[in-house]
């Protein structure tokens, strides 16, 4: 009864939080972005130069640049490239964890959010950087590939297969479960998970 | 809690490695996105008959607007989400092999509906669209997943009731 109130009320607060979310537009993608620029611009500072919002985009200004068709460095080729990324890509986790904690009505709720939204903002830098190694890789190819620090290609895919695809939902379904604890949800689930570990064992 | 945490991530990590691989994604993952095409089309045929799949594309024929099911929009990560659920939580095996299908079963089902509704959205507005395929979607799908892992848990609590003597 418990979890199928939570699910209803899951889904009655999306557009709600979602709603927040999208009007709140770069206030819930500034940490990640900041995370995501401190994190390329001292691990791949040959690669990157800055990362920063431009409305919700976040624009990576790279070290090098173009010229006829060559990536050369930035003074060289007298440009500098700079890739977008929609951090609206990874930053709906936020929508969907607040719906899944807000529909739980835990104690300390707050205190719970402002928990998980920092462990998100960590996740979405990563997703951020996932996403700028992708494009630096279908753009740039071996040249990026052969820099210093650079994983291999396929780690990069990966990376951004996991990171962008996957933890935007569920980021928030891990960090509710691991908040629910305590909570009666937790312990209506907690006695089904008994019961269902026992029948294994039997 | 350790032992499921370490086996979920364990298995989630290397079904999400196997899947990424490209004999894989020849063998099973593209062909497989070829039949979700067809089964989205097979499904809307009666009701518009505009509708052509061609490969992993649903294309209508009047308007030319076409979406193509890519990686990531073919319900397979979350699936893979749920299979590590399943594998991790100690259970029977026969047990772990029903709930696979079943809960395949209802990922793809959603997803279908998922493919179909993205198909009509975005011949009525693209920003719509754009909405409901990259932020809402994704969040409905992983709800559905979590659903099924819930009901699982339920029915294997039961089926322990129901084993017990009176």
């Amino acid at each position: 009864m418990l979890m199928r109130r939570q699910f209803v009320l899951t889904l009655i607060l999306l557009p709600i939080t979602f709603g927040i979310w999208y009007a709140a537009g770069t206030l819930f993608a500034a940490p990640a972005v900041w995370l995501c620029d401190f994190f390329l611009s001292n691990v791949y500072s040959e690669i990157v130069d800055t990362a920063g919002l431009q409305g919700v985009e976040m624009t990576v200004r790279m070290q090098f640049g173009e010229n006829e068709g060559q990536f050369l460095p930035a003074t060289q080729a007298g440009n500098q490239i700079a890739l977008q990324t929609n951090t609206r890509l990874v930053s709906y986790s936020i929508a969907f964890y607040a719906a899944l904690l807000l529909a739980s009505n835990l104690q300390d709720g707050i205190y719970k959010f402002c928990v998980g939204l920092f462990w998100l903002w960590v996740i979405m830098a990563f997703g951020l950087a996932s996403i700028v190694g992708k494009d630096l890789l279908l753009m740039v190819g071996g040249p990026f590939l052969n820099s210093a620090r650079v994983p291999p290609g396929d780690f990069l895919a990966l990376a951004y297969q996991f990171n962008v695809l996957l933890m935007p939902t569920l980021a928030p379904v891990c960090l509710w479960f691991w908040q629910l604890r305590g909570s009666p949800l937790w312990e209506a689930l907690a006695g089904d998970i008994r019961r269902a570990s026992a029948s294994a064992k039997t | 809690m350790a032992r499921f945490l370490l086996l979920f991530c364990g298995v989630l990590g290397s079904l999400f490695a196997i899947e990424m691989l490209k004999p894989v994604q020849a063998a099973l993952i593209q062909p497989f996105t070829g039949l979700l095409a067809s089964l989205s089309t097979a499904i809307i045929l009666p009701f518009d008959d505009n509708v052509i799949a061609q490969g992993r594309i649903l294309r209508d024929a009047t308007t030319g607007f076409a979406v193509s099911i890519e990686a990531g929009c073919n319900g397979v990560e979350a699936a893979i989400v749920l299979i590590a659920g399943i594998v991790a939580f100690p259970a029977s095996l026969s047990h772990k092999a029903l709930a696979i299908f079943a809960g395949f079963f209802f990922v793809q089902a959603l997803n279908i509906v998922r493919i179909i509704s993205l198909f009509y959205l975005g011949q009525w507005n693209y920003t719509v669209f754009e909405w409901f395929h990259l932020y809402l979607w994704p969040v409905l799908i992983m709800l559905d997943v979590l659903v099924v892992f819930a009901i699982y848990l339920q029915w294997l609590g039961k089926q322990h009731s129901e084993a017990e003597p009176a």
